[in-house]
């Protein structure tokens, strides 16, 4: 953005900051402190979804469809007869499983290619440049839409589609910091003492490109989540009987007068996963991002 | 680099982008599943009959290699022939301009909320750092931007169209039926679509207010005694709002998405509600148009944020 105001501030390097120091940062910092919190309870959910949930998912007692909140469910029924409350913590499962998988692969694509752009530069780079401005002026639910549709309903093809559209941030981002530390002197000393590229590349530019990239992963697994339970809801999504919080939240609408916990219960997670993950995301780029360090700080 | 050689420089990216995009779309599409024909035709044609199959295959081009259609395909897009939908048989364009307004008068109303609202919490926010003021808006603009829109949808129909019954919960009465139904119809959609921009703003604004607000002149006007209100409103504001005309731009781009849901969701005839019929019926020709409209409205955003970013900060301009 301000890029002319940037200058002479280099992104700290993940190396000097350390692992501790960013949880220490993290929890310093009171909002994300609250994601983190957030993020912790939905990943045991996902966890311990057996344990916590007191019916399997796909129980249907037909004689109880579509109740409020009684003593014996929660938070009532769907209009199968199935315990919402177990719904919505198995529902963590799908959820959080497709945020971490779709991150973790186009994170990896993203790296990689990004990495081959900024070290190679040149028409590579033009060309690799291009490509992912190509993704990137499809707004991320409607390339999943068509792909997934495209490819046919399930969630499989649903994560694909996710994979492929948030890459290109990550080749983008990556390719940045490469372009930045690419001339500093250590590189050029391991260029000189005869490093080959593969080298150079994945030990030296890598590991001191990676802080971003750690801020983008965050933001990507909320927004990943939050596509994902669109495209369920628009229903190209996870196919019944699978708990998913998009599904509940579309098939509840239509029930919304009779039973509004149908659709609000499973949106509140799907919201509360998304803003836990945009809250950590933020406390990240203050905790590796000298830059705002001290903004981090004064937001009491 | 001169501001003409800027431009051009933009417009001819901005080409490439559109022809790669298109090729990747028309690709996508391509691959649904099925034969979009077959499919459109199960009703009411006897699909045992092959030839009649050919027929209509031949009529829409498909009996072609992939990349003959893609010329084809492109070569009448570009002179106004969108094609036919197979579900309705109306042309394309036809529909496209039936729809337009609806849509636009989305985004307009869209874009009204999220400046209505995102502004003056990041000025404020700024203004009041570290306050609780600026803490609960903080907290509330990254609500904003994290709450999906059908949630928010959900919440805001129970809330002002069930329970008080304010609002219609969905339906759509165009504006010279009744300008009034039609202001009540549009009020919850287009809140819903504003939400993220709202939040976005607002969070912008804050870290640019404050930023300018820490320069060296702001401290000279200061010191020359200029009172508060005139250094923030002379001074301040507006080398703050240049960055933030790259987030107002970028997100009219990406309205279009909120409309894919929000029309869907409230049963707005608009080109959103247009593509996700048409994803689900399989009408592609239909859909290959909707989204390179989709693809064109982002491009085109960007391309008015580059040209006047390149106006408003001579700087980027020498920048690749």
């Amino acid at each position: 953005m301000t890029t002319a105001t940037m200058e002479g501030t280099e992104p700290r390097r993940l190396s000097q900051v350390g692992f501790k120091a960013i949880v220490r940062a993290l929890l310093k910092h009171k909002l994300s402190r609250v994601g983190l919190v957030i993020i912790v309870l939905l990943f045991s959910m996902a966890i311990f979804a057996p344990v916590l949930a007191p019916y399997h998912p796909n129980e249907q007692d037909l004689y109880s469809v579509l109740q409020g909140p009684t003593k014996k469910h929660w938070l009532g029924t769907d209009n199968v007869g199935r315990d919402l409350l177990s719904r919505v913590i198995y529902g963590a499962r799908l959820s959080m499983s497709v945020g971490v998988v779709a991150t973790a692969f186009s994170a990896t694509i993203g790296v990689i290619v990004g990495l081959i752009a900024g070290y190679k530069g040149g028409w590579i780079d033009q060309i690799i440049m291009r490509i992912t401005d190509t993704f990137m002026v499809i707004p991320g639910l409607v390339f999943v839409l068509v792909m997934a549709s495209a490819l046919g309903p399930g969630i499989k093809n649903v994560v694909i589609a996710i994979i492929l559209f948030t890459w290109p941030g990550f080749a983008r981002i990556i390719r940045g910091q490469v372009l930045s530390v690419r001339e500093l002197p250590y590189v050029e000393a391991a260029r000189a003492s005869g490093s080959s590229g593969l080298r150079i590349m994945f030990k030296h530019l890598l590991p001191n490109s990676l802080a971003p990239v750690i801020v983008a992963s965050a933001l990507s697994l909320g927004a990943a989540v939050g596509i994902e339970a669109g495209a369920a809801f628009l229903g190209v999504g996870v196919q019944p009987p699978t708990a998913s919080w998009g599904k509940a939240l579309r098939t509840g609408y239509s029930y919304l007068e009779r039973v509004p916990l149908f659709s609000i219960a499973p949106g509140l997670l799907i919201t509360a996963a998304v803003l836990s993950f945009t809250l950590v995301g933020d406390g990240l780029r203050d905790a590796l991002d000298p830059r705002l360090r001290g903004e981090g700080k004064k937001i009491k | 680099m001169g501001m003409r050689e800027y431009i051009t420089r933009r417009i001819i990216y901005a080409l490439i982008i559109l022809a790669l995009s298109t090729v990747l779309l028309f690709g996508m599409v391509r691959l649904l599943p099925g034969d979009p024909i077959r499919a459109a035709m199960q009703q009411n044609v006897d699909l045992t009959d092959e030839s009649i199959v050919q027929e209509v295959r031949a009529r829409y081009g498909l009996d072609k290699p992939v990349h003959i259609q893609f010329v084809l395909w492109l070569r009448d897009f570009v002179k106004g022939d969108w094609g036919t939908s197979l579900s309705s048989g109306e042309p394309v364009w036809d529909m496209f301009l039936r729809r337009l307004p609806v849509t636009l008068l989305l985004f307009v109303g869209a874009t009204f909320w999220a400046w209505v609202i995102g502004i003056p919490l990041g000025i404020f926010s700024a203004l009041n750092r570290n306050s609780y003021l600026d803490a609960s808006f903080t907290g509330i603009s990254i609500v904003g931007i994290s709450i999906p829109v059908f949630w928010e949808a959900i919440l805001l129909i129970y809330a002002l169209a069930v329970i008080i019954k304010i609002f219609p919960p969905s339906g759509y009465v165009p504006f010279f039926t009744s300008p009034w139904q039609n202001f009540m119809c549009i009020v919850l959609p287009t809140f819903v679509m504003g939400t993220q921009s709202a939040g976005s703003f607002s969070r912008y604004i804050r870290s640019s207010l404050l930023e300018v607000l820490g320069q060296d002149y702001i401290r000279t006007a200061r010191a020359k005694g200029l009172r508060e209100k005139a250094v923030v409103w002379k001074h301040a504001a507006k080398p703050a709002l240049i960055p933030v005309v790259t987030v107002i731009g970028l997100s009219w781009g990406h309205l279009i998405a909120g409309s894919f849901i929000v029309e869907f969701m409230f049963a707005i005839p608009g080109l959103g509600r247009m593509g996700v019929d048409a994803v689900f019926a399989r009408d592609f020709p239909v859909l290959q148009a909707t989204l390179i409209l989709v693809v064109i409205n982002v491009l085109f955003a960007n391309l008015l944020v580059d040209i006047l970013y390149g106006y408003l900060d001579p700087r980027v301009r020498v920048q690749k």
